[in-house]
């Protein structure tokens, strides 16, 4: 079944990428302004954070920029997906209701618009590596799986919101309130070694601040990521890869009759 | 071979009386049970249609045709049965179904090809003749949400009949547009006819269904009616059938027959009533009363009368009207040289029409009966009314004979 499902899925890789494509384009407002517009928003967001946070709050981390920026730009993928993915099919009646495609279509293409915008924003990041003059190392190795298990945990949530969504309209209200929760919960901000050992073990449940702690560790300090959290984000990955496609697969046969 | 199979199939809605949309509904309301009106959309519907085989849908609104269609296309799920299409399916059931009223019609016409599913190739090679059918190559890079909604019909169409659909569903798409689209329409499913693309047509239109399709499904209410031949469908549809329809009685027991279809207002009733006429009834040319009739089908219009004291040279007559009040026709024993010696008791007249000559719509009509010099017994103005279902594709309020020569 899984392996039908995959054969069918690469059967419509053109709408996949079509979707995401044209959702991107009209995000940027398919215009060179639009797309230097949006690189102001992490731009302005990291100028805020760094002055607060190295002035006010004296938070001593090497590479702070870096450090920061990185988390914004990882955390910002999560929460673009997410909430791109969850207003995918209610937004979009006329497609659900009028034509048959595998609905998981809209999610997928929906995290993969977050991506195009995710990667667009790293070239700034990468004009900052090189400023830094950071050195390329063999550990950016990790990055692909890094990333991937950030890709696969996002779809994982969208599916299971989106669905959720079309059934109970104000979980897009309740996630919008645990994303600004999850902002401050995961180090985006400062590092956990802020706090105690007990409550450190606490943050590691939470597979994004694995996800950023090894990105840091391998992007900007040039050192290996832990096997313990590479191990912890695969797994995590899978499991909230298959509970969103349970919960999306029970609610999806009523999708054009609820929206 | 067969392309799509549909055994069993059933569909219900469950409309709740009080919606809940959110968590907190949900939850504040978890010790009330919801309750549902469960609604019948479709009943145990069977059918198959064979590979190149063309089947027409037909039914009132709400018998569950676009229902059906939607289960067919895998948009909904049946709630039992099953549905089994081994060819790909193509739905046209809106067209510029993913439209993105920002982005420019060449965009625009990739996507809506993709969804449609055609190959990225095939797309660019063909993204040229999409944009001269639709006429619009000065506006290749113009946001379609600047298009009038005739160019953006257009773009939808010319992009959508590029696909090389195995199985077309249709839905009332014909419907929208003007003279010229619905002909362009029609020559397209007549193109995919010939190439021998199986065809799920839903329409209204009585005569496209007529033309185009091997075979008619009649639903009613989400019950399937009756599957067959084409013609046998429609005549079905349009006289109901037969067997729900009252019979018409026999002329022995006239004194038995209610007519059921009685004036309805007396204000435009006049006459002394020596002679009353009691009903009108229209029969089909199956004898089934009724009052909707296949344009160019015959029909015999029954006028029951009650002569209250023996009267000698009465003249009955009608009048046909448009439903806009034209007067179309009208005629009288007198003028068709059946002049009637008296009347005594009751009774009826018959006014046999060989071939109903009207295309379609609703008309009225006028009964009376008369003294030989235009004194009235009994005039009932417009009372009476039957529709006309098209049977071809001439358009207007009347046939004319005629045929061309080349």
């Amino acid at each position: 079944m899984i392996v039908n499902h995959l054969k069918e899925l690469y059967d419509y890789r053109n709408l996949i990428w079509q979707l995401a494509w044209s959702e991107f384009k009209l995000r940027y407002k398919n215009s060179i302004l639009g797309y230097f517009w949006s690189l102001l928003e992490p731009m302005l967001m990291l100028l805020v954070l760094y002055v607060i946070f190295t002035n006010l709050m004296r938070v001593q981390v090497k590479y702070y920029q870096l450090f920061l920026l990185l988390g914004i730009i990882l955390w910002n993928f999560l929460s673009r997906a997410t909430t791109i993915g969850m207003f995918s099919v209610v937004g979009k009646p006329g497609m659900v209701k009028k034509i048959y495609f595998p609905r998981d279509i809209f999610v997928i293409s929906s995290c993969i618009t977050a991506l195009l915008m995710t990667i667009f924003e790293s070239l700034i990041f990468i004009m900052f590596m090189v400023y830094f003059r950071i050195p390329v190392s063999t550990n950016l190795v990790y990055v692909p799986l890094i990333l991937l298990c950030l890709f696969i945990i996002s779809l994982g949530l969208s599916l299971a919101l989106c669905a959720l969504n079309v059934f109970y309209r104000d979980v897009q209200f309740i996630w919008q309130v645990l994303l600004q929760i999850g902002f401050y919960a995961t180090p985006i901000l400062y590092t956990i070694d802020v706090f105690p050992k007990n409550l450190q073990r606490f943050i590691l449940l939470n597979p994004i601040a694995r996800i950023l702690n090894s990105a840091r560790d391998t992007i900007i300090y040039s050192s290996p990521a832990k096997t313990e959290d590479l191990l912890f984000m695969v797994l995590s990955s899978i499991v909230f890869l298959l509970v969103g496609y349970i919960i999306f697969i029970r609610f999806e046969p009523r999708f054009a009759e609820e929206i | 071979m067969t392309a799509i199979e549909v055994e069993h199939l059933y569909k219900t809605f469950r409309i709740p009386h009080e919606k809940r949309t959110t968590i907190f509904e949900t939850l504040t309301g978890a010790f009330k049970p919801p309750t549902y009106e469960t609604f019948h959309a479709l009943k145990d519907i069977n059918f198959t249609v064979e590979e190149g085989e063309a089947l027409g849908i037909i039914g009132e609104n709400g018998s569950g045709k676009s229902t059906l269609l939607k289960i067919i296309a895998n948009i909904l799920y049946p709630s039992s049965g099953k549905v089994t299409a081994l060819k790909r399916i193509t739905p046209f059931l809106e067209l510029g179904v993913g439209f993105q009223f920002d982005l420019t019609a060449v965009e625009n016409i990739k996507i809506y090809g993709t969804i449609m599913g055609m190959q990225k190739r095939e797309i660019n090679d063909k993204l040229d003749d999409i944009i001269e059918f639709a006429g619009l190559e000065k506006f290749r890079d113009t946001k379609i949400k600047n298009f009038s909604s005739g160019m953006q019909v257009r773009l939808a169409f010319s992009t959508a009949i590029q696909t090389n659909p195995e199985i077309l569903l249709m839905d009332e798409v014909l419907a929208v547009g003007d003279m010229e689209f619905q002909q362009k329409c029609l020559d397209i499913l007549s193109q995919y006819r010939k190439d021998g693309v199986t065809i799920v047509f839903v329409s209204h239109d009585l005569g496209s269904v007529r033309r185009f399709c091997d075979k008619t499904l009649l639903l009613n209410k989400g019950e399937q009616i009756v599957l067959g031949d084409t013609g046998d469908v429609i005549d079905r549809y349009v006289y109901g059938g037969g067997d729900e329809a009252p019979t018409a009685g026999s002329q022995n027991e006239l004194d038995a027959v209610e007519p059921d279809v009685k004036p309805e207002d007396k204000n435009p009733r006049w006459g002394d009533k020596t002679v009353e006429i009691t009903g009108v009834e229209f029969y089909d040319k199956f004898g089934n009363k009724g009052s909707r009739f296949n344009s160019f089908d015959p029909m015999i219009i029954k006028i029951f009368y009650n002569a209250h004291k023996k009267v000698s040279d009465p003249v009955f007559g009608i009048a046909l009207y448009s439903e806009t009040g034209e007067n179309l026709f009208g005629t009288n024993t007198e003028l068709k040289k059946a002049s009637i010696e008296y009347l005594e008791g009751k009774g009826h007249v018959d006014l046999m029409i060989e071939r109903i000559p009207m295309i379609t719509g609703r008309f009225l009509l006028t009964v009376a009966v008369h003294t030989h010099d235009q004194k009235p017994y009994d005039w009932h103005d417009k009372q009476y009314s039957f529709d006309v279902m098209p049977t071809g594709r001439d358009v207007g309020l009347f046939e004319v004979p005629c045929s061309w020569k080349i």
